[in-house]
């Protein structure tokens, strides 16, 4: 098993980064309309699902908690304008699933945008929001977040899991990085991003036991380091993970001094919005790896000594 | 130069005579070693040589079928294994090939020494794959395919059979990273091994291998002699 410190470290410099690199998180009020208002609310959703984690992991050191709790309301004041944002969006494309998914997890965190959350009552009334095509890990994922609000996903989850690929545990050979992806998002959304890793299927929870492994050990070798800390993550919501130490020492290896981590390989060049595009993700998900996996070690430490 | 000319020249070999060996396997006839006699090797240096590459496998028809081979391809591999004795300090798969084949020589040749006895023909040492990571045991495995044929016993296979789900994960790692001659002989295992994971989907999984690699013929090979023995109903 992997040394805890070194996991968290991971962590602890993803966040510095993130940190000194916050106004990366923007969005873009004057974009032609055919691009599209929603395409810059991915990243802010990302950090606040992933912060909300942090904090009820409850792992990390006090200047951690202290970075995420600014992260937060950084975003939620300056880049949603107070969640006014998410109510502009919801104007422009009222069915996006979008606002209201990177509502949820500042709601959770105790922030609030009322007229977000009318819109929301009154879209999932309608038939439209639940017909529309999504593919199934992001219907289950949606289906989740609704379950978090308080409403009863008119799709239920239990429903949805056998439509998504992991749900099927096919031939374990054909993955490829676009189906790893699905399969990283379906256990996120299952568990409810690490928190019920008893929320998975016994028969999902064999399978990945089983297959994971490789995937990990051909990805890290590939140095994909964003699918590796996905799948990094997905081992922290098994069961019995793994924790893997060649794994957790190549990412670590992988990360930069200042916590950036890139995405392939080695370091990209650009503006420093371009760059922030291009690593923002691998960075956020080194630091939800970090702490689940953490935490998952601190347990085991636990389990070991009582 | 002259190094890299050789070297073709033998991969070439090697590959004629796997393309035999599996014609031999589709046609249920014998191994035709129409790779041995080529015009530039009047000496027949690439043919021991490409022979010894391949193993036991050069008579896997006959072994499978079962039929006699015939005399001349008897001779050939013969003549392969006195050509190329393992060295003192040589690899396990390399002691465990040269095994393979005199193991095999012995169940068609009335004139080799018999069955296996004596200090030379007792099994090499089998415990650096109980040792091995999952990975290095499905590499290992593939280079010792030869020795995955139903029936016979020895400590590689042992090794093989207790470790299921690792050689199936060495399988994936093999297909994902395109080498399929790696994968082949890690299926033609798994074909011969119990607790293989269902989902694996090994069946299809080697018609894939043999859909992306099979112009290959020592990927095909294997491919093929895993759908013989699995028709055979090696398993079970």
């Amino acid at each position: 098993m992997t040394d805890t410190r070194l996991m968290h470290t991971v962590g602890a410099r993803a966040l510095e980064w993130l940190w000194a690199h916050r106004d990366g998180f923007r969005l873009e009020p004057d974009v032609d309309p055919e691009v599209g208002f929603l395409e810059r609310f991915k990243p802010v959703g990302e950090l606040a699902l992933i912060c909300r984690v942090l904090f009820r992991e409850g792992v990390a050191g006090s200047r951690q908690a202290e970075l995420a709790r600014k992260l937060l309301d950084h975003t939620w004041r300056h880049t949603l304008d107070g969640g006014r944002m998410l109510v502009r969006g919801q104007r422009i494309e009222p069915l996006s699933p979008i606002p209201f998914e990177v509502y949820l997890p500042y709601k959770e965190l105790g922030y609030s945008e009322p007229e977000v959350e009318r819109a929301t009552v009154l879209y999932h009334r309608l038939d439209s929001w639940a017909a529309l095509e999504l593919d199934p890990t992001r219907r289950l994922g949606l289906s989740a977040f609704q379950r978090r609000f308080g409403l009863t996903p008119r799709m239920p989850e239990t429903d949805i899991v056998g439509s998504t690929w992991l749900g099927r545990t096919p031939e374990p050979w054909t993955v490829s990085g676009h189906i790893a992806y699905d399969v990283t998002h379906t256990v996120f959304h299952l568990t409810d991003w690490g928190e019920h890793p008893d929320g998975l299927p016994p028969d999902i929870a064999d399978y990945l036991a089983t297959w994971l492994p490789v995937w990990i050990d051909d990805w890290l070798d590939l140095e994909r380091w964003d699918l590796l800390g996905e799948l990094l993550v997905v081992d922290a919501c098994l069961p019995r993970p793994t924790l893997d130490e060649r794994a957790w020492q190549g990412f670590a290896a992988a990360q930069q001094a200042d916590g950036a981590m890139p995405a392939v390989r080695t370091m990209p060049e650009g503006e420093p919005d371009e760059l922030f595009d291009m690593i923002y993700h691998p960075t956020l998900v080194a630091a939800f790896a970090s702490v689940l996996a953490t935490s998952r070690a601190l347990s085991e430490l636990t389990h070991a000594a009582s | 130069m002259e190094q890299s000319g050789t070297s073709t020249l033998l991969q070439g070999a090697v590959q004629d005579i796997a393309s035999d060996v599996v014609s031999a396997l589709r046609g249920g006839d014998h191994v035709r070693m129409s790779g041995t006699g080529a015009a530039d090797d009047p000496e027949g240096h690439f043919a021991l040589a490409a022979v010894r590459v391949l193993g036991a496998d050069l008579l896997l028809p006959h072994v499978l079928f079962p039929t006699p081979p015939a005399p001349e391809a008897l001779a050939v591999f013969r003549n392969t294994v006195e050509a190329f004795p393992p060295r003192a300090d040589a690899a396990p798969t390399v002691r465990w090939s040269h095994w393979a084949m005199r193991r095999t020589l012995s169940r068609f040749d009335a004139s080799s020494s018999g069955p296996l006895a004596g200090d030379e023909d007792a099994e090499p040492d089998a415990a650096w794959l109980d040792a091995a990571t999952w990975q290095v045991l499905t590499h290992q495995l593939a280079v010792l395919a030869p020795l995955a044929v139903p029936g016979d016993d020895c400590a590689v296979a042992r090794a093989a059979r207790r470790r299921p789900v690792d050689v199936a994960r060495g399988f994936v790692r093999a297909v994902r990273r395109r080498d399929w001659q790696q994968a082949a002989g890690a299926g033609r295992w798994l074909t011969l091994t119990e607790g293989v994971p269902d989902e694996l989907g090994l069946e299809a999984g080697l018609d894939f291998v043999e859909l992306m690699g099979g112009n290959d013929p020592r990927v095909a090979l294997q491919v093929q002699a895993a759908r013989v023995m699995r028709a055979a109903g090696a398993l079970v």
